[in-house]
């Protein structure tokens, strides 16, 4: 599928489940997002969803000592100053639910996106945004890049016996991973600038065109957000 | 006619002590084949990157003489508008890499230079195809290992269809079959080629005329013939002449690592199937392969790095592991710190270190100010100061040039009998010269032992 139909329908579906009113709604969406998530590879996947999960399952668990929405009273627990008593209520359980799974629909969105679209596509459908959308493409990697870069790090140094333990020892690692993005980047723009980054007069590959599927994503998006807002 | 004219070319890069580049002049005629050798530091790729125009305009400095390319000054045209006529690769590939996608990579500066939009997608797999990559077109570049990536820049650059193609050590992650099949193909092409190399035998073998730098300074520019008899009376190691001489058996002691049917693999279906290796101590094998047949893999888990997800290991002694990437040994904010990290902060072990590999004085250095060959070497001393008693070195002469892989050579040769050493490499001549045993893994990543 093009990216940009892909991403549309991803977006859709976020939406939706920000704007369902049934708990149901949003877990048959969330259901979905999980199924698309399912087609990375494993390796990749699993901070992704383990990240997104977990966030829900601790909103799930916080929320209905915080939140008041009345209810059959489960479990009394101690006043706390400012928060007050701390209580478990089937009202608030159930809006726990909804606010978890609410999180976890988003969070799989973007772990679908992050995980199964082109970026580079879906960046170079930005056309005259180029230079900008290009700038946040290559900010999006960084993240990705410092994290293989200390893993090297850290693999080098137990290469030599020293052990890389707690926040210390990681924290040794912040000074030269700045450094080393900081001269990865330099080396990048001189390799962009040889391949004529920058000069007037550029073109764009052709790209696919779109196929039914690809439009069936956009109206399926569409139709997503009203479903959001009437029925779900 | 001239492609290319440098002129009285003296640069030095910003608050450097000394010249890197030192009243140098040549010319480049269209379709020549060039090598450039000298020394690590010598000046070769700061020549290859005032070819590109990208000194001075990139890297500022002090910039005296001429640069003429296509009748240009390079100080009057900004790089971006020399691309094209001019197409450069660079040492590491992972850092000129802007697309995730490899055809998009490869589609980058055809767009950038107006290409038609139609002819965009054929150039990008021509050049794909050139290079034998042909089937990673839709693969994603951080799977790709870094012999695969530099495929992959080489691919860029190809794409472009240069007058002019830089290459600073092209084939320095390339197996033997693909860096010969990369230098019939240079060869092959119309454009003029310049390429840097440390493995300069095959080089060599197809280039019409070779430079040799050292200290900024051009010391030959000659036709093939005239510079093989000049290395060959001043310079013997760049025509692989070995100094090392181990042909006596190797003194065998208590076996130091058994790897029994041992297997990993990555998600990615990369890795290594089931091999088994036995070294004992005084023992120095050579494992090589192609790209991607799971030797760094291989190393990693007789350094204990990885654990085996199938068979079993047996070490009898402390391991130690080089990475291939030296850049990964630039923790500290100076070269002495930085080797002392693996002994406790023990700088006079340091110091002893650094001087084995050659690098004595090089103590309040920023690792970084130093060239890829003098991080290879602070990157050696930093494992070679743990005095280990199994050396694992993965790719230990990437950036190096011949006679300090000699130098290698003999050093690993000489501490041999301390214990039982593994060197991963391309270099076939290096593991002639430091090795006992070869293994070689197959492309299907099958360990058999070749001699």
């Amino acid at each position: 599928m093009n990216p940009v139909p892909a991403a549309a329908l991803l977006g859709g579906l976020a939406v939706a489940a920000l704007l369902a009113d049934r708990t149901a709604s949003v877990a048959v969406i969330a259901a979905i997002l999980l199924a698309f998530c399912f087609r990375a590879p494993r390796r990749r996947r699993w901070p992704y969803l383990v990240g997104t999960l977990a966030s829900g399952l601790v909103l799930f668990l916080l929320s209905p000592l915080l939140g008041s929405y009345g209810g059959v009273v489960y479990w009394e627990g101690p006043s706390i100053p400012v928060l007050g008593r701390l209580d478990v209520t089937s009202n608030e359980l159930e809006e726990a639910l909804y606010q978890g799974l609410r999180l976890i629909a988003v969070g799989l969105a973007f772990a679908a996106y992050a995980l199964l679209l082109d970026h580079d596509r879906l960046m170079q459908a930005g056309g005259w945004l180029r230079r900008s959308v290009l700038a946040i493409a290559l900010a999006t990697r960084l993240f990705p890049t410092l994290e293989r870069d200390a893993a090297g790090y850290v693999e080098a140094l137990r290469g030599r016996g020293v052990a890389v333990e707690g926040l210390r020892g990681r924290a040794r690692l912040l000074s030269p991973l700045l450094a080393g993005s900081l001269e990865r980047s330099l080396n990048l723009a001189e390799s962009m600038e040889a391949r004529g980054f920058g000069r007037p007069g550029r073109t764009r590959a052709p790209r696919a065109a779109w196929r039914p599927i690809d439009r069936v994503a956009v109206v399926a998006a569409a139709l997503l957000v009203v479903g959001g807002v009437l029925w779900f | 006619m001239v492609l290319a004219r440098v002129e009285g070319l003296t640069y030095r890069h910003p608050e450097a002590e000394r010249p890197a580049l030192e009243d140098v002049s040549l010319e480049l005629h269209p379709g020549e084949l060039v090598c450039v050798l000298g020394p690590s530091g010598s000046g070769k790729s700061t020549l290859l990157r005032a070819l590109a125009g990208l000194v001075p305009h990139f890297h500022g400095g002090s910039f005296v003489g001429r640069v003429e390319l296509g009748g240009r000054d390079t100080r009057r045209a900004r790089p971006s508008e020399l691309a094209g006529m001019v197409a450069s690769v660079f040492q590491d590939p992972e850092d000129q890499v802007v697309f995730t996608q490899v055809e998009n990579e490869v589609e980058f500066g055809l767009e950038n230079l107006g290409v038609p939009p139609t002819e965009i997608p054929r150039r990008a797999r021509e050049a794909l195809g050139a290079v034998g990559i042909g089937r990673l077109a839709m693969r994603r570049t951080p799977e790709l290992s870094a012999g695969e990536l530099q495929r992959v820049c080489l691919a860029a650059a190809l794409a472009l269809r240069p007058q002019l193609l830089l290459l600073d050590e092209p084939t320095s992650q390339l197996d033997p079959a693909a860096a010969a099949g990369l230098l019939e193909l240079l060869a092959e092409l119309d454009a003029t080629v310049v390429v840097s190399e440390q493995r300069p035998a095959r080089p060599l073998e197809h280039c019409d005329r070779v430079l040799f730098l050292e200290a900024g300074r051009l010391l030959l520019d000659a036709p093939r013939e005239t510079a093989l008899e000049w290395l060959a009376a001043n310079r013997p190691a760049y025509l692989g002449r070995s100094r090392s001489d181990h042909r006596e058996a190797p003194v065998t002691g208590d076996p130091i690592l058994v790897m029994d049917e041992v297997a990993y693999s990555y998600a990615e279906n990369r890795g290594v199937g089931p091999s088994s290796l036995e070294l004992a101590r005084g023992e120095v094998v050579a494992l090589a392969g192609p790209n991607g047949s799971g030797k760094t893999t291989l190393a990693k888990l007789a350094a204990g790095l990885l654990e085996p997800q199938q068979g079993e290991i047996v070490r009898g002694g402390r391991p130690a592991y080089l990475s291939q990437d030296p850049g990964r040994y630039v923790v500290a904010e100076r070269v002495d710190e930085e080797v002392a990290l693996g002994v406790g902060g023990d700088h006079e072990r340091a110091r002893a270190a650094l001087h084995t590999v050659g690098l004595t004085g090089y103590d309040d250095r920023h690792p970084r100010d130093l060239s890829s060959g003098e991080r290879e070497r602070v990157a050696l001393a930093s494992v070679l100061v743990t005095d280990p008693e199994l050396l694992v070195l993965d790719e230990p002469t990437r950036g190096m040039d011949p006679e300090r892989k000699n130098a290698l050579a003999q050093l690993l040769r000489r501490e041999a009998a301390k214990r039982a050493t593994v060197v991963v490499t391309h270099d076939l001549r290096f593991a002639a010269d430091v090795a006992d045993r070869l293994v070689a893994l197959g492309a299907h990543q099958e360990a058999v032992v070749a001699a």
